[in-house]
């Protein structure tokens, strides 16, 4: 019973550390530091979202022990799904080098050393992690370390800013000094930070890694249903720290450094570090995650072995298309290209690419051939096609959005 | 022959009408044992009139959700019917090699049968 207890504490602890990568740090700061918590209500949005989906990967991975990919070119047939797999594959690599940047970024605000000089370490000690340590381990430990940025939270607290102020701002509502399209474009932003195509992939794909059964079901329901709300409480307190901090002062978030002002005001260099700490966790967790989702997608569409389950020499391809994703990550960044900017697109560009993955886990969820008696029920179905409608109009109006504002101006 | 010699390739009678697409192949497994199972034979054609985009899977069995994904597949590809294989004449080569896929056709015996897709 101990032990029990003990792996879903762990479950949830890495479900709240894992909720947070580099587009949940740098949209929500954005955010904050722009709208105040007038779009918090979004990150409500995506949370329910990332469970209501995550959910549904999780129970078809686990009762049919197929993974999102197979799945979307069974039910989709090779050419749409080969459409789909190259779409999906963009959006992953480009968070992966989001991730990649945020953190060099992070190891540069701890050491002063230029970011560009951490992406190499930063790419080697994220491929020697793919190559050699055991899935669980990689999992657990990211997504503890990751908890640090609990800090953010408790900045808010030490802050001790007017509460009744800051809860007036969580009405939606366009502020005065912003047009209405921008806050349209920031809030299909956020929900695209808060659900993104990657974490499914890594979702349904870890529960055949993990070897889920419908005896796990339970568990990784606790999992998202507990760590994932959680991690959105923390997600929204990285905008309130914003809100309280750099609102006030005009002050608007175009680096990581920035990021971290509010938790320096509240509690000196020791919260700093502590949430450094935390960024680094989250965005290395994210950035093994995203790679490994370029290995999962490519694999399963191609038909070819995967997982880490395997040795390395058993699952070559797989291995190779992480490296290769990797080394394009290295290129990008080398172009001196700012990898906050490319965390704000990568965020956008996912809202775009959800409704293609979502669909097809939709359908299977409610086929009984695969999934017997756990076809979905009633509520789900209600609130699948409820957030495919929610998707498909965020995936629609995102690219006119990025034209008209100007990507936020 | 691959399965994308027959996928989305069109389908006509013996006379020479159009009937629709190829849009599933159907393969039972009662074949010679093999290494694992046993071979794969191709036992029909799932033939939609209306369109060649994918049913799915909606044509196996009579699952309505999720609404309204499902009804409106079902709607688009209304009068989805199987062939069985030895009921196709001839897979007709395109005529010229430039887009294979394009000018392939399949052409039923005269006297087909068409069963229902489900299982």
């Amino acid at each position: 019973m101990k032990s029990r207890l003990l792996t879903v504490a762990l479950g949830v602890l890495t479900a709240i550390g894992g909720f947070l990568d580099a587009g949940d740090l740098v949209t929500n700061a954005v955010v904050g530091s722009r709208f105040g918590l007038s779009l918090a209500w979004v990150v409500l949005v995506g949370v329910v979202g990332i469970c209501v989906f995550a959910h549904m990967s999780g129970k078809v991975a686990a009762v049919s022990g197929r993974a999102t990919f197979e799945i979307i070119r069974e039910r989709l047939g090779p050419t749409t799904a080969g459409l789909n797999l190259v779409a999906s594959l963009a959006v992953t690599v480009l968070t992966l080098i989001a991730e990649v940047g945020g953190i060099a970024l992070a190891l540069q605000l701890a050491s002063s050393v230029d970011h560009r000089l951490w992406v190499p370490v930063a790419v080697l000690a994220v491929w020697l992690v793919l190559w050699r340590v055991k899935f669980n381990l990689m999992e657990n430990v990211t997504g503890l370390m990751g908890l640090a940025l609990v800090g953010f939270a408790v900045a808010v607290f030490l802050l001790g800013p007017d509460w009744g102020e800051l809860g007036s701002q969580l009405v939606p509502n366009v502020p005065v000094q912003e047009s209405a399209a921008v806050y349209w474009y920031f809030a299909v932003a956020l929900f695209g930070a808060a659900m993104t195509p990657y974490e499914v992939f890594f979702f349904s794909s870890g529960g055949v890694e993990d070897s889920w059964t419908v005896k796990d079901l339970a568990t990784s329901r606790l999992n998202v249903l507990v760590g994932f709300p959680l991690g959105g409480l923390l997600s929204i307190s990285i905008a309130a720290c914003a809100a309280i901090v750099l609102l006030p002062a005009g002050i608007q978030v175009d680096s990581m450094s920035q990021l971290t002002l509010p938790a320096a005001e509240a509690g000196g260099t020791l919260l700093v570090a502590v949430v450094i700490v935390g960024m680094v966790a989250a965005t290395f967790g994210a950035a093994l995650e995203t790679a490994l989702s370029t290995g999962y997608t490519i694999s399963q569409y191609l038909g070819w072995s995967w997982g880490k389950f395997r040795r390395p020499a058993r699952a070559p391809r797989f291995h190779l298309a992480m490296i290769l994703a990797l080394v394009v990550a290295v290129g990008v960044l080398m172009t001196n290209v700012d990898p906050v900017a490319v965390t704000e697109y990568s965020v956008v560009f996912s809202a775009v690419a959800l409704p293609l993955t979502y669909l097809p886990i939709l359908v299977v969820a409610n086929d009984p051939e695969y999934m017997g008696e756990h076809v979905n029920g009633r509520f789900m179905n209600v609130l699948g096609t409820v957030y495919l409608v929610i998707l498909v109009v965020a995936a629609v109006s995102a690219i006119p959005l990025m034209i008209v504002t100007e990507a936020g101006g | 022959m691959i399965a994308s010699d027959l996928l989305d390739v069109p389908v006509h009678d013996a006379a020479g009408a159009h009937l629709g697409w190829v849009v599933d192949l159907r393969f039972v497994l009662d074949g010679t044992p093999d290494t694992h199972l046993a071979r794969a034979r191709l036992h029909g054609l799932v033939v939609s009139p209306r369109t060649r985009t994918s049913f799915m899977g909606f044509e196996r069995s009579s699952v309505r959700h999720p609404w309204p994904i499902a009804p409106l597949l079902r709607w688009r590809h209304r009068g989805t019917f199987l062939v069985h294989w030895p009921d196709v004449a001839r897979v007709q080569a395109p005529q010229d090699g430039t887009m294979p896929e394009r000018d392939a056709v399949v052409v039923l015996r005269s006297g087909y049968t068409c069963y229902e897709p489900a299982l």
